[in-house]
Order: C-alpha cells, then structure tokens, then sequence
C-alpha cells in the first residue's frame, strides 16, 4: 500500500490502537478464559536452554524441573509470543517501519545502548518473574480483570520507571 | 453458547495454540500501530514526552474490562471461569518496582521488546537475549526468592471483592479515572512542547471526534454497569436436589483410598487430583500427582466442565463443602475421596496389616505393605503377631511384587516396580493458583 514511498508512516491514534489491544485481550478471555502475557514464554526458552544443557540438574531443580518434562513449543504462550512477533512485522511493514537499527538518544552511542538493552532485559525477568507477570500478564490482564495485585504492580511499576528515569536520561533525551 | 468456549470444551489443546497463535498476531499487529516497536518512543512515557504508553495501555485495559463485564452480566461469558493471577502484595510490588525500572534501562517491556524485534530493532534483540539469560538466572536464584514470592499470598483477589465495593461501580470509577488521566496526559504533552493532532486528543477538543465518541461510549457503558448488578453467575444456577441427595446418599461419587492407590500404580486414574489443604499441609506430603488449590480458586482452576475431578481435605469436610460448591456452580463430574488425607495416610501410607492366620490373609498383608511401600509409607503390624515374632511377609517383603491370583479384592493389582521408592513429587510452587503454570504471563 505504501511501495511507492520510502517514508515510514505515522503511527495510528495511540487511543485506537489500545481499543484494538483491548479487543484482542478481550478475545483471549472469551476463547480461553485467560488473558494475555509473554514473560512466560522466555522462561519457558530459558528452563528448555538449561535442560538441554544440563537434563540431570534440571530435573531436580524446584524450578526447572516444570521445564524439563514439557515441550517448550507446545506452551500456549510461546504460539502467542510467535503470533506477536508475526502481527508486529505485518504492522511494521506495511507502514514501512521495518529497518535494522538501534534505537537511543543523541547523547548515547550504540554500544552503551545495548549494554543496557541487555541488562534490562535481565532486570526485567527477575521483576516479572517475581511480580507472577508483565506489562501484559499483569498489567493488561489483571487490570481489566480488577486483580487487586495488578493494580499495587501497576502503581510501582510506573513508580520504578518514572524514579529511574531521572538517572539515565542520557540514553534516551 | 457459553465462555470461555475452551474451558467449555468447544476445543482443544491443538486449537488452542492456533487460537494463541491468532490472538497473538492481533495483539503484535495493534502494539505496532501504536508505536510499540520504538524504544524511544516507549521511553518518552517517563520523560513527559509523548504519553503513548498510558494512552494504549489503559484504553486497552477499559476497553477489556467494560467487555468482560457486560458479557458477563448478559450470562455469556463465566466470569469465575477466567483465570486471576493470584495476589501476592509484597512480590506483586517489588516485582512491579523491578519492572518500570528495567523498562526504562532496557527500552522495552517484554510484549513490546518482540514487536520492535520483528521490526528490526537490533536493541530489541540484545533485550531479549537479556530476558532470557535474566530467566535462567532467576531459576538458579529461585531456591533463595520463592519463600518471600509465596509469602503473604492472597489467592486470587479482585478489586471488588476485597473492597466490597460492587463490581460494576469500580468499572465506572476506574473508566472515569482513565480518562482523567488521558486528559491530563495531554495537557502535560502540551506544557513540554508536544501537541497531538486534534483528532487524537481528548484535551481541548470540543467537537464529536472518533476519539471523544470511543471514550464517551465506554463511560456509557461503564455508568450503566455501576448500576446493573453482579457480573458473576452464581446465583442463576438450578439444582436437582432430589438427584443430589441420591448421589449422597449412596456416595456413588466416594473414592476410597485404596481404590485410588490401585488406580495410580496401574495408571488407570482418570481424575484431576486437587488437593484442599494447605501449602504447608501440601508441602509437607500430597497424593502424587495431586495439585494444591485453595477453595476460592476452585472454579477458575477446573479447565472444563466436564473433567473428572477428585476433592480431598484433611477429613473430608472440606472437600464435602466443596463437592457441594463445584456442584452448585455445575461441574457434574466431581468425587471425593473417602475419609480425605487422612484415611489415605491411615489406609495406604500405613495400614495395619492383617494377622498372617492363613495363606490369604498373609498375601493380602504382603500386598499392603507393598503399596503403602510405594507410596512412600510404611505398614504397621498387628500387636498380637508383633508380639509373637511373626512378621507378616518375611525377609524383603515390601519388595515382593503383589500378586494378582491371591488378592482377596480382586482389584487389579499393581505391576511388580514397587520396589522403586515413590516418585520424589516435586515441591511445585504452593500454587494457590491452581498449579496451572500455563496461565502466568
């Protein structure tokens, strides 16, 4: 739709495309009885990694053993994760979004940027890990469920981030 | 028809992965549009910037949850069948704190983190080989966090059922709250130099956009619930009465602990085993296989309707007043366990052997003592052959295999591994949640 420009497309009324997220949360209950998530699914790449590495351990293991028998693909969220990956690169193109890049401020180089993706990414397992879900386990789902836990993990997330910001503006202003 | 349309049985685990895999690429394809393929885009929520990730994140959140409740209230969707992740307050906070704190560092939040992967964000991928690695860490680290992460737990807990305040009020409140703070969001775009197309703000704009038309139906509808009742099923189902008292009073639905010692070693046990103790109580020792669920759980923890489920208790109270629950709520195919856990440990962990008179009787105490050697426990033998000498069975008995001939009870007997000391159960997570990891996020 958009082949004859190379200008990537502005992004959709930000109140319409959380109208679309909720349908589709609304969706996941009315099918399955159960909203949706995608921390999970990482766990579950994580506790198949430690179990090919090391089956004995993991087997014994309070926490990998739920790992070491399952099929990691065979996990509800994972096929989800996947159809997240999928829906986002359709998005993506077709509004000529798609390009290979690392994404930070002026002040801020590349290396530095993924140095703190990656570490990041690790803090973020052990808060959604220990919170029982993410921005879409908990904050998505348990909001619109009116899960009393959702709402005191939404308020100190916002909390977190809002009193974290301050101090690694660099990267991102 | 009736929801949630899996746990009614309408399909199974095979289509259920189609269906994640569907509602997944809805999910990616309207995280995209919003913009939650930029990290900086996402960071700029918590720098005042561009409020996009408020804006999507709550209208998604109304939009579900005025959804959920007027299904609900019509009688098509159970809402007591959709799964809550259990509170736990303090690991809920400190999570929750650990969470903005890593979105802000790492640019991403997990769901987002695969969007802008798809999308090229090489940032992305270095977050996700972060998430994963930060995974297996928390597994090595999990022995030393579990008991503060489980402690305190609420079990699952709504804001409606914690305040007491009904259901349909909070909808309301938490709508009217949501767009406050849109409004307000705005305004702040606004002061630190951003401004929004008109046709994409609330604040300032005194005309009938799609915007204003979208929110001012979701108030609408929420007002309406304020006012509208209870969203849940509960009080709307009939029971044959009669039909239960026969059940009752036959216990055609009693399993007794032998019964299902037989059935487990031969592997012929079609039931959900749900254990109504305690964590502690579970902790300490459980049927094999069993699942601890606490009994508010009880109805969102049952996949469907139609599955075989076993209740024990300690006494067997517990699991009566919750056969009686299950029933009432319409799961037609629910047993108790006689005597509860109780009558397993007095029956299979530790029977007190028959006195060995006769070749049958010295069979039949060969045959315990093997059982209750495989479940972990340990026969007692009768004063009076104690006090004789006579061991029933003598030498390595509990390593002799049942034989099936001489059982007096002419149940199928178990295949000769008894001497493989019981499966050492793994100390699942106390889940509260009804132990169905599947359902976190």
């Amino acid at each position: 739709m958009s082949n004859n420009t190379h200008a990537p497309q502005p992004y959709w009324n930000p109140y319409l495309a959380g109208f679309g997220v909720g349908l589709a949360l609304l969706a996941a209950f009315v099918f399955m009885g159960r909203g949706l998530g995608a921390s999970s699914a990482f766990a579950a790449f994580a506790g198949a990694g430690v179990s090919a590495v090391a089956p004995e351990f993991a087997k014994h293991h309070a926490y990998f053993a739920d790992y070491a028998t399952g099929n990691p693909f065979k996990e509800w969220l994972v096929f989800e994760v996947m159809g997240v990956f999928l829906g986002g690169l359709v998005s993506g193109l077709l509004a000529n979004r798609t390009r290979l890049t690392i994404e930070h401020g002026p002040r801020w180089t590349n290396a530095k940027r993924l140095v703190f993706a990656f570490g990041g990414g690790a803090i973020m397992a052990f808060g959604a890990k220990i919170a029982g879900g993410c921005t879409s386990g908990q904050g998505l789902t348990g909001g619109a469920l009116l899960n009393a836990g959702s709402w005191l993990f939404m308020g100190t997330m916002f909390a977190g981030a809002y009193g974290i910001a301050y101090f690694v503006r660099k990267q991102w202003t | 028809m009736n929801a949630p349309f899996f746990k009614y049985g309408l399909f199974g685990d095979d289509t259920s992965l189609v269906v994640a895999f569907a509602i997944g690429i809805a999910f990616g394809f309207f995280l995209e549009r919003g913009g939650f393929g930029s990290g900086r885009k996402l960071a700029a929520q918590f720098y005042f910037k561009d409020m996009a990730v408020l804006k999507v994140m709550f209208t998604g959140i109304i939009t579900a949850m005025v959804g959920v409740y007027w299904l609900s209230r019509v009688g098509f969707l159970d809402l007591s069948l959709v799964y809550l992740v259990p509170t736990r307050p303090l690991a809920n906070m400190v999570g929750g704190l650990l969470l903005g704190i890593g979105f802000v560092i790492g640019g991403y939040c997990p769901g987002t983190s695969v969007v802008a992967a798809a999308t090229g964000r090489i940032d992305a991928m270095v977050y996700l080989m972060g998430m994963v690695s930060g995974m297996g860490a928390v597994g090595f680290a999990w022995p030393s966090l579990e008991g503060w992460v489980n402690a305190n737990a609420l079990g699952p807990a709504t804001l409606p059922g914690l305040s007491g305040i009904p259901y349909g009020v909070i909808v309301a409140l938490v709508v009217v709250m949501a767009i406050v703070a849109f409004v307000a969001a705005e305004w702040g775009e606004v002061k630190s130099g951003g401004r929004a197309l008109a046709e994409q703000s609330l604040f300032g704009v005194h005309k009938l956009t799609r915007t204003w038309g979208l929110f001012l139906g979701l108030l609408g509808l929420a007002f309406v619930a304020a006012l509208a009742g209870s969203p849940y099923r509960g009080p709307r189902v009939t029971l044959d009465g009669n039909a239960l008292g026969r059940t009752a009073a036959t216990g055609a639905d009693h399993v007794s602990p032998a019964t299902l010692a037989d059935r487990l070693i031969a592997g012929t046990n079609e039931y959900r085993l749900i254990d109504l103790r305690s964590p502690e109580a579970y902790l300490k020792d459980h049927i094999p296989g069993a699942e601890n669920v606490s009994m508010t759980a009880l109805p969102a923890a049952l996949w469907t309707p139609t599955e075989p489920v076993l209740l024990y208790s300690e006494d067997g109270e517990r699991a009566a007043q919750a056969w009686l629950y299950l029933k009432a709520r319409g799961f037609p195919r629910v047993s108790t366990l006689a005597g509860g856990y109780a009558g397993w440990r007095e029956q299979v962990l530790s029977p007190t052997l028959p006195e060995p008179k006769d070749e049958v009787a010295r069979l039949e105490a060969e045959r315990e003592r093997a059982i209750a050697a495989h479940f972990g426990g340990a026969a007692r033998i009768p004063l009076a052959a104690a006090a004789l000498g006579l061991t029933p069975g003598v030498s390595p008995a509990a390593q002799v295999a049942p034989t099936q001939v001489a059982s007096p009870r002419q149940i199928a007997t178990p295949p000769p591994q008894v001497v493989t000391p019981p499966a050492p159960v793994a100390p699942a997570a106390p889940s509260a949640s009804g132990a169905k990891k599947k359902e976190g996020c």
